[in-house]
């Protein structure tokens, strides 16, 4: 076995053990008066109370924005944020991008080639030329 | 602050995996979510005996989702399909037709794979290898259906397990009741937008297509390659060579 240096803190790993939800907030919002936030007022009224006992670990804001596109905001437990402008949305588009942001995992959309991405120490270990038996040539 | 139901499901599947391999065991305890696993094992277990299939979908999910549809799980489907409420919804553990044989050189050997940890395995979903250990997040190529964030799935095939000395192959897989393997449902990913430009010759007009794929995000949770007493237990059937 090689040198090993000393361990570092166990590092928190979401889903190993408890699991916690990325999106912690949504915020809401829309205009009462313009017509590009009809859908927004409809999908308020009828959608969002199903969705908000649905889920009870997310917190869900609702607040006026005159003169303004509707959007939705998703809040993240990394800091980040995600924001969709759902203007001119009829109710049942605003429930596919309300669960997009709630599956979402509030990362910076990446292009990832490796699909598996480990912290662990390799389990095998690092080859070495200057341990092992001689195999010979 | 966790995911409630997602916990409790998770607590119920543990529940319900430490009492798999016997039904009778489950109908003598108490506890009225193990009671209600009972029964719906019970059923489960008529579905299957009327099917008179083998189960071998490539993963077991264990959620309020429904399962995956796959080649084989006719019986998968015709059990969840007597399952209707959403609290209660267990996938059906798996039922094996046989019990599990193992060599007497495999299970001298066991001991020493299963004692030296950590372990690492190959995974396969969908064919495509993935070799995790525990606690490593996977990104898989392809949005899985069926499945919401806080889900737990357990990973039954696996060409190989192995710790830093030893390893177990399979051909071409290693029998599931072997080991353990279970990962998280994290949520959905996406991927920057791809725009492709397609040009005809001779012609200024360029196509622009652009495609945006999602991808489900996992996390390991557990690898574990069980003990030759825990095999026992469950019923392993010794074959000389």
């Amino acid at each position: 076995m090689p040198v090993q240096g000393v361990k570092a803190v166990t590092t928190a790993r979401n889903g190993v053990g408890a699991f916690i939800l990325q999106c912690k907030r949504l915020d809401f919002h829309y205009c009462d008066w313009a017509g590009s936030s009809r859908g927004m007022v409809a999908f308020l009224k009828h959608k969002l109370p199903a969705i908000a006992k649905e889920n009870p670990q997310i917190e869900i804001r609702v607040s006026p924005r005159p003169h303004r596109h509707p959007v939705i905001k998703g809040q993240y437990i990394n800091g980040r944020e995600k924001a969709i402008c759902v203007r001119n949305l009829e109710p049942e588009q605003i429930v596919n991008k309300v669960s997009l942001l709630k599956e979402a995992s509030g990362e910076k959309l990446k292009r990832i080639k490796k699909p598996v991405s480990s912290i662990n120490e390799s389990v095998r270990g690092i080859w070495s030329p200057f341990h092992g038996e001689y195999k010979g040539i | 602050m966790f995911h409630r139901s997602a916990l409790a499901r998770s607590l119920g599947l543990a529940e319900q995996l430490c009492t798999r391999p016997s039904i009778t065991r489950i109908q003598a305890s108490s506890s009225p979510l193990r009671n209600a696993a009972a029964s719906f094992h019970q059923k489960s277990h008529a579905a299957q005996q009327a099917t008179q299939t083998t189960t071998s979908s490539s993963i077991s999910i264990s959620s309020s989702a429904p399962p995956t549809p796959s080649t084989t799980p006719s019986t998968t489907t015709t059990a969840s399909a007597t399952q209707t409420t959403q609290q209660t919804k267990v996938p059906p553990p798996p039922q094996f037709t046989t019990p599990l044989k193992a060599s007497e050189s495999l299970l001298a050997t066991l001991p020493h794979l299963a004692a030296q940890r950590p372990h690492f395995l190959t995974a396969h979903i969908h064919d495509r290898p993935y070799l995790i250990t525990e606690g490593d997040s996977v990104r898989l190529p392809f949005l899985m259906a069926g499945v919401q964030p806080g889900d737990v799935l357990r990973l039954n095939r696996a060409s190989v397990v192995g710790s830093r000395e030893f390893s177990l192959k399979g051909a071409p897989f290693v029998d599931e009741r072997l080991f353990e393997c279970r990962v998280r449902v994290m949520g959905v990913d996406a991927e920057p937008l791809r725009v492709k430009e397609k040009t005809k010759r001779r012609n200024r007009h360029v196509q622009r297509v652009t495609s945006k794929h999602r991808y489900t995000l996992l996390r390991v949770m557990e690898v574990r390659v069980k003990g030759v007493e825990e095999l026992k237990e469950e019923g392993v059937e010794v074959v000389k060579e």
